[in-house]
């Protein structure tokens, strides 16, 4: 058993400081938020890892960059954040709350200060070398920046490739540079740090390398990784996101993917599962499909390991609707054809009894993940305990833990796993570690100074700056055209175009501009205010102007990317939206936030493992919690597990988190309780809690939802009509209970996706492959000679889960697989043996079981509570029930609204490690939430004028969030705090009594002047 | 330097060519080959088909006699390449008694192995008489000498090179293909015919669109297979060498009657006075 | 009444033609997997094997069946099979599975249970042509390719078929071609330690089927 990390909590206070080893950004900045200082240390030039070069992501296909270059930008801007690029952690001393950790700063050859990523040294080297940010696809130079938006976005001189370093010629970026800041002789640098505790987050690799001859990778130029291709379908990619195969730079008219290269593979020592590969290999055919519609896109796969909220969704849309070619098959081998560079790929033909041979202008290997190749030597020298492929697996109840205490893991390094999970992981890590140094918050930071924005104001000198956004709007829209024409007009007293307006280094020219030429209205002519319209209101507040004189055009979503084949007309377009835009800014004002205190306490609703670990990280930190739960009894859905796959036991864990809970001084337990109202804003709400019918006032300033979910309970099969059809968590109590029925049965089938993937509910449970895989390996435990027949759809035991397939198959349980429009046929008179029909889809034979008993993989559904609790937190839900987050990659545990924060199964069906993490991962949204002392909310709210209104309580009625009210004064009144700026009421009020900052009627009406006129021709 | 040399039975035979072109280059680099004292048959895919005893000890025989020469093995023919291994690996792992002594410490080379190692290569890169140039060459493996990877140790089975450094060697221009190491089906051809044939022409086909002059091999059923059905099929023909003729032709003088290239059914002295090779 | 009738009959054919799991327990799993090593167990019907497989069109039962059909005990149908004479042993299957089931060694064995049992060979020439091989070796310690079509056009039927199916004209073509190349060896060499062989033989015969 780990010893509890805080067991080794010293006598004096522990430091305030946390190092976070590889990218680690969403950590970092999880520490960074709840009061602690984060070094972030980075082995690469740039901080970022595998997302960076992803394109899109599934299953929203967000464009990766956009999603993920405002963390960079957070990140690089954060004053609690300081990065260690080029960096790696050689030793760490100590003990957890004071460790000393040994760094060594690589040479970057080039002075980070002095650097201001004007280009000129890469547009000067002579050197030309194969680019591994972009698969070695295309080429860059030896002087280089990683990525358009890296952090730091400074140059870096390639030690193995650079003339001078190299051969001691050239020379030429030193001549060039105008800041001098190229420094040939710089060394490494060993630096000593002192932190509370250390986060290992450096990700992971793909596995496949040129050296394992695997398909011909490395051998035939147009077979290629799954990340070499994401590289391909990128707008900063080597073809600028036009989809071209790298041997002649031709179209692609047909693509295939091959699914578990180097991933389930016992033979080649990787016998686990990726776990991403399926889903990746979707959205790359979805995304080739919409690309190039003429080109088809097939996918040679074992099981579809959709196992994510929405994925079978997604893979049903791929299918269907983009005519994504799925076909059951593994291959062995790549052929290339000499002529024409094309690959054949050769599969049986069952139905034509002959092998076929298939030609594809492009495969894609979708290569399993590795830990990266530092990772070894790091964990010899921190003493760290891996699995036997190298991962840093954690134990069931600590998922983010390591054998050295004080030192974590997060993300990909754990085990290969998704963005969300990465996400969540990165809380966890967090939330232990906000724990351990709870008493050093707010010590290593510098607390942000609250000054009121300045309301001054003078005559309007507009600025305008327009982003190409990579290729993504300069790829369409002529960009230099715009600029010839803002500069004639009159009203326009600047403007200037930038490569990712958006990146830190780029929005420190952006301040100096404004401050140089005086400007005090700025259009900012790039994508979604929703997503970056913050971001340039803090440049503004740093510029010294009232942040909300910005305003921006969407040339991107609104123009580039819906016109990609009209530039002349989008060029047109981005004018009219940029004029619009430049007329809005001539009336915006100078608008003051409001300022409110928090209430230090958090309300968790539901009393489950979930539940119950967020209530103890929350309180661990020294805040109060609400844990309310509707059963008499704390534990909730896990009351009815017996055992993990894995071995753990989830009864005990729920004793000792129960143990905890109940005599901690910070949790209030209301057991027979229900939240039953709630009202206020983020960090001063207030609700009723009614236990056992008594109604209590609480006040609390965040909320978690751990409403957790309940048991399928099937009609299928004769289930509840014959006792010899169970599920599969009655077949594990019975293991325990009756062992020796269980070592009389013969025969026994088990039927997976009872309740899940079907019309009525599209899920997959996630866990029921795993069920089968435990209660099979505990049958045949017990008696060897048992035949075990699982009939299944797709087996997604994912991860290292995988293994216990691998186990229960070499115990001789048996697999098919069936069809759902051909379910097994199970026949049950209630004495005899049960009769199991079923046709298997390998061999095409019909096949019958007399079995002694049938288990049915029933799966799991939200809590029926969830629907009384989302309508009063007004919180949105999928078809299925499940509470849905604000974004499915970068927010899981959070809601669109601000201090309600989701964890466990109320989000979708997980395993109880996985809903451990989220707990802990959602508590510390919380605390980011708790820790401060007051809340600055928006100013561009809706405003009631008195004198107008006439009560008619429209706006009352159409306030999605409940805002307005009718006061005192008998008119309508919205609360600021409450008011989240939608319009609606302002649209509708017929007095025309609203009016909602920011977006006046004014300014309305010159945008729709400005474009209805036509001015532009 | 001196060998152990186990010729297997084709090369009295049907592979006479390839036991002559391997004296000649042997000869000429100067590496003394000991025929293996009255060696016998190592059982070949009969014996693996039918009796795993056999398989293992019908090698061992000859096994046994190479370890008291005190000399490494190296056999030409990749089938009774493969069996040696095959026998070998299993005496190690002590599943079968043989009636021979064999310790298994000596080492089996495949001949196109040891020729493709780094020191020989350089022998013949220094003794070429007659760079090949211009000559386009495929080479081609066949199964049995690459597989199954654990027994014959060959870890890039899927892109095997050893034949490719020693035409490269001898100054032709090796061209890659992706068919180097399926199987030709020679094996199945007397029982048969039709899947030999099925086998065989899609491999001449796949072999004819990567533009080669000539195929390279050391497999003498593979030799024989692929130089015979495309005698009976149409279009273009492509002379199948043994590699010890490749390197013949670039390490010696070739006498004017020719007569050793003289013993293919696709007759390669056409394509080598095309390409000035020969007078 | 009719329909009724019908109905029973296709019920009743319902029933033979589906196949029953778990009735003949897994002894010849057990055994195959005891007596080859092999990992049969492990697999995952994923089909690399017969997609490699360069004869997998020739074979009755494919090679990923052949593993299906060991673990679901179904001895006479394997060694009936096509598939055990068919095999070339080129060990793709084996090269490439990710379970290392051993494919090629299983069939292979399968091929030898075959032999030693009273079942008929699919591809009667095939076995034959390996034990005809096996015989010329016994007797001169290697094996002559004319001495051996020799002998193997001896054994029954053989020669029947090859002059119904036109092989045997191809095979003295052949023959003559490779005679006009010096390529076949007419006087067969016979090893000086071909008895330590035949006592071999003697053994081969003790092994247990």
């Amino acid at each position: 058993m780990t010893p509890d990390p805080r067991a080794h909590r010293t006598r004096r206070r522990p430091e305030g400081k946390v190092l976070v080893m590889g990218g680690g950004i969403q950590c970092a900045l999880d520490l960074a938020d709840t009061g602690f200082f984060v070094y972030l240390v980075d082995q690469a030039f740039t901080v970022g890892g595998t997302m960076a070069c992803l394109d899109k992501t599934f299953p929203t296909n967000d464009c990766s960059t956009c999603m993920f270059s405002p963390k960079l930008v957070r990140v690089a801007g954060h004053p609690n954040i300081e990065i260690l690029s080029n960096s790696q952690l050689l030793e760490l001393e100590g003990e957890p709350g004071r460790f000393v950790a040994h760094i060594e700063k690589g040479p970057r050859y080039i002075n980070l200060e002095k650097c201001v990523a004007c280009g000129q040294c890469a547009e000067k080297c002579p050197k030309k070398v194969p680019d591994a940010f972009n698969g070695n696809l295309g080429l860059r130079k030896a002087a280089f920046v990683t990525f358009p938006q890296a952090v730091p976005l400074k140059y870096a001189l390639d030690a193995e490739n650079c003339l001078y370093l190299t051969r001691g010629r050239c020379g030429l970026c030193k001549k060039i540079c105008p800041t001098d800041a190229v420094e040939f002789d710089q060394k490494p640098e060993t630096m000593t740090l002192t932190v509370g505790a250390a986060v290992l987050s450096v990700g992971f690799e793909p596995a496949l390398t040129p050296r394992h001859g695997e398909y011909g990778f490395g051998r035939y130029r147009n077979v290629i990784t799954s990340l070499q291709y994401e590289r391909l379908l990128s707008a900063t990619g080597p073809f600028a996101g036009h989809l071209k195969r790298p041997s002649d730079g031709s179209t692609p008219r047909r693509v295939a993917w091959i699914q578990c290269v180097l991933s389930r593979d016992a033979a080649r020592n990787r016998p686990f599962c990726s776990s991403v590969c399926c889903m990746h290999a979707a959205k790359q055919a979805v995304l080739t499909r919409s690309h190039l519609p003429e080109t088809e896109a097939v996918i040679y796969f074992m099981d579809i390991r959709a196992h994510g909220k929405g994925f079978d969704d997604y893979v049903d849309r791929a299918r269907y609707r983009h005519g994504v070619q799925y076909r059951r098959s593994m291959i062995s081998q790549v052929y290339q054809d000499p002529e024409n560079e094309n690959l054949i790929i050769e599969t049986f033909d069952h139905r034509l009894n002959r092998k076929t041979e298939e030609e594809f202008d492009l495969v894609v290997l979708s290569s399993g993940f590795q830990p990266p190749g530092s990772w070894r030597d790091l964990c010899t020298r921190l003493h760290l305990t891996v699995n036997p492929y190298g991962f840093a697996t954690a134990p069931f109840d600590e998922p983010v833990a390591t054998n050295r205490a004080g030192v974590f893991v997060c993300g990909g390094i754990e085990s290969p796993k998704d963005i969300p999970e990465t996400v969540v992981q990165a809380g966890t890590a967090a939330a232990e570690i906000s724990i351990l140094l709870s008493d050093a918050r707010h010590t290593a930071v510098s607390q942000p100074k609250i000054t009121a924005d300045p309301t001054t104001d003078g005559e309007p000198r507009v600025g305008v700056f327009v982003c190409y956004c990579g290729s993504n709007i300069a790829g369409v829209v002529r960009i230099p055209e715009v600029l010839d024409r803002l500069r004639q007009m009159p009203e326009v007293a600047h403007a200037e175009d930038f490569m990712f307006t958006c990146s830190a280094e780029t929005l420190d020219r952006l301040i100096e501009v404004i401050r140089k030429q005086h400007l005090n209205r700025i259009v900012v002519a790039a994508c979604s205010p929703k997503t970056h319209e913050s971001l340039f209101r803090d440049a503004l507040r740093r510029a010294g102007l009232n942040p909300y004189l910005v305003t921006m055009a969407n040339i991107r979503n609104q123009c580039s990317w819906v016109h990609p084949r009209e530039p002349q007309q989008a060029t047109e377009k981005s004018l009219s939206l940029i004029l619009a835009a430049v007329r809005q800014a001539g009336y915006l004002e100078p608008l003051t936030d409001q300022r409110y205190l928090v209430t230090p306490a958090a309300m968790v609703v539901g009393g489950g493992i979930s539940g119950m670990t967020a209530a103890l990280t929350v309180a661990d930190q020294g805040f109060g919690v609400h844990l309310v739960e509707q059963d008499q009894r704390l534990g909730g859905f896990a009351h009815s597990l017996t055992e993990t796959l894995e071995g753990d036991s989830p009864q005990q864990l729920i004793r000792r988190l129960e143990r905890r809970v109940l005599i901690h001084p910070n949790i209030d337990v209301h057991l027979n309780s229900r939240l039953t109202a709630h009202d206020g804003q983020v960090g001063a709400f207030r609700g009723v809690v009614e236990e056992a019918g008594q109604p209590e006032p609480v006040d609390y300033g965040a909320v978690i939802v751990a409403t957790g979910g309940q048991a399928y309970e099937p009609d299928e099969h004769g289930y509840g009509k014959d006792d010899r059809v169970l599920t599969q968590v009655e077949l594990a109590r019975r293991i325990q209970a009756d062992p020796d029925q269980v070592r009389g049965l013969q025969r026994v089938v088990m039927i997976q996706c009872i309740g899940s993937r079907n019309a009525d509910f599209g899920y997959c449970s996630r866990v029921c492959c795993s069920a089968a895989m435990k209660n099979s390996i505990s049958l045949k435990e017990a008696n060897p000679d048992v035949q075990v027949v699982v009939l299944y759809r797709d087996l997604r035991t994912f991860g290292f889960k995988e293994l216990y397939y691998l186990d229960a198959r070499r115990r001789g349980v048996l697999f098919f697989r069936f069809i759902p429009e051909e379910p097994p046929r199970v026949k049950t008179n209630g004495t005899g043996k049960i009769i199991v029909d079923f046709t298997d889809r390998s061999s095409l034979h019909d096949f019958r079981v007399d079995a002694d008993m049938v288990v049915l993989s029933a799966g799991i559904r939200p809590h029926e509570a969830s629907g009384q609790l989302a309508g009063l937190l007004k919180l949105p839900l999928t078809p299925e029930g499940f509470f849905m987050e604000a974004h499915v990659k970068l927010q899981p545990m959070e809601f669109s609204s601000p201090g309600i924060y989701l964890a466990g199964l109320a989000h979708s069906p997980r395993f109880i490690s996985e809903s451990i993490a989220m707990a802990a991962g959602a508590a510390q949204q919380a605390i980011k939430v708790l820790c401060r002392n007051e809340i600055t909310t928006s100013a561009t709210v809706a405003e009631v004028d008195p004198d107008r209104c006439t009560a008619c309580v429209i706006c009352v009625r159409v306030c999605p969030f409940e805002a307005p009210f009718i006061n005192t004064d008998g008119v309508s009144e919205i609360p600021p705090p409450k008011c989240r700026g939608c319009g609606i009421c302002t649209a509708e009020c017929p007095a025309q009594a609203i009016t909602l900052k920011h977006s006046t009627d004014n300014q309305i009406e010159a945008q729709i002047k400005a474009i209805a006129a036509g001015e532009l021709g | 330097m001196k060998l152990a040399f186990y010729p297997g039975c084709s090369l009295e035979g049907m592979a006479r060519d390839y036991a002559d072109s391997i004296d000649a280059v042997f000869r000429s680099l100067e590496i003394g080959l000991v025929e293996i004292d009255d060696w016998s048959c190592c059982g070949a895919t009969a014996a693996h088909s039918l009796s795993e005893m056999m398989a293992v000890a019908l090698p061992a025989r000859n096994i046994a006699a190479a370890e008291k020469m005190g000399l490494d093995v190296v056999v030409p023919c990749a089938n009774c390449f493969n069996r040696m291994r095959f026998s070998q690996a299993m005496i190690r792992k002590g599943i079968f008694d043989v009636p021979w002594s064999v310790t298994g410490k000596t080492r089996i080379h495949d001949m196109t192995r040891f020729l493709s190692r780094d020191d020989m290569i350089e022998k013949i890169r220094r003794r070429l008489l007659r760079p090949l140039s211009g000559l386009k060459l495929i080479s081609y493996y066949g199964c049995q000498m690459v597989r199954p990877p654990r027994i014959t140790g060959f870890t890039d089975y899927e892109n095997p090179q050893t034949l490719d450094r020693l035409a490269a060697a001898a100054g032709a221009d090796v061209l890659d293909w992706s068919y180097k190491t399926t199987c030709c089906g020679a094996s199945i051809g007397i029982g048969r015919r039709d899947i030999q044939e099925a086998l065989t022409r899609k491999l001449l086909a796949k072999a004819v669109r990567t533009g080669a002059d000539a195929i390279v091999v050391s497999c003498p059923l593979c030799q024989s297979n692929l130089d015979s059905i495309q005698a009976d099929a149409g279009g273009r023909k492509l002379p199948i060498f043994y590699f010890t003729e490749v390197l013949r032709l670039a390490l010696t003088r070739v006498g004017r009657s020719q007569r050793w290239l003289r013993t293919h059914i696709a007759d390669p002295v056409p394509l080598l006075r095309a390409r000035r090779l020969l007078p | 009444m009719h329909d009724n009738a019908a109905h029973r009959r296709s019920a009743r054919s319902d029933v033979n033609r589906r196949h029953r799991i778990g009735d003949r327990g897994d002894h010849f799993l057990r055994r195959v997997e005891g007596e080859t090593g092999a990992n049969l167990s492990a697999c995952y019907q994923c089909e690399r094997c017969t997609n490699a497989c360069p004869v997998s069109a020739f074979m009755d039962v494919k090679p990923h069946q052949v593993i299906r059909y060991i673990q679901l005990g179904w001895r006479e149908t394997l060694l009936a099979s096509s598939t055990v004479w068919v095999c070339l042993s080129c060990e793709m299957c084996t090269t490439y599975c990710p379970n290392e089931v051993g494919v090629a060694e299983t069939i292979n064995h399968l091929r030898k249970m075959a032999t030693h049992s009273t079942i008929r060979p699919k591809e009667p020439h095939l076995a034959v042509f390996h034990q005809t091989f096996l015989e010329e070796l016994q007797r001169f310690g290697r094996v002559n390719e004319f001495w051996l079509m020799g002998a193997l056009n001896l054994k029954p039927g053989v020669l029947k078929d090859k002059i119904r199916s036109g092989a045997l004209r191809q095979e003295i073509e052949l023959g003559y071609t490779l005679w006009r190349l010096g390529k076949l060896k007419l006087i067969p060499h016979r090893c000086k330690a071909v008895r330590g062989i035949r006592a071999l033989y003697r053994n081969r015969y003790a092994e247990k089927d």
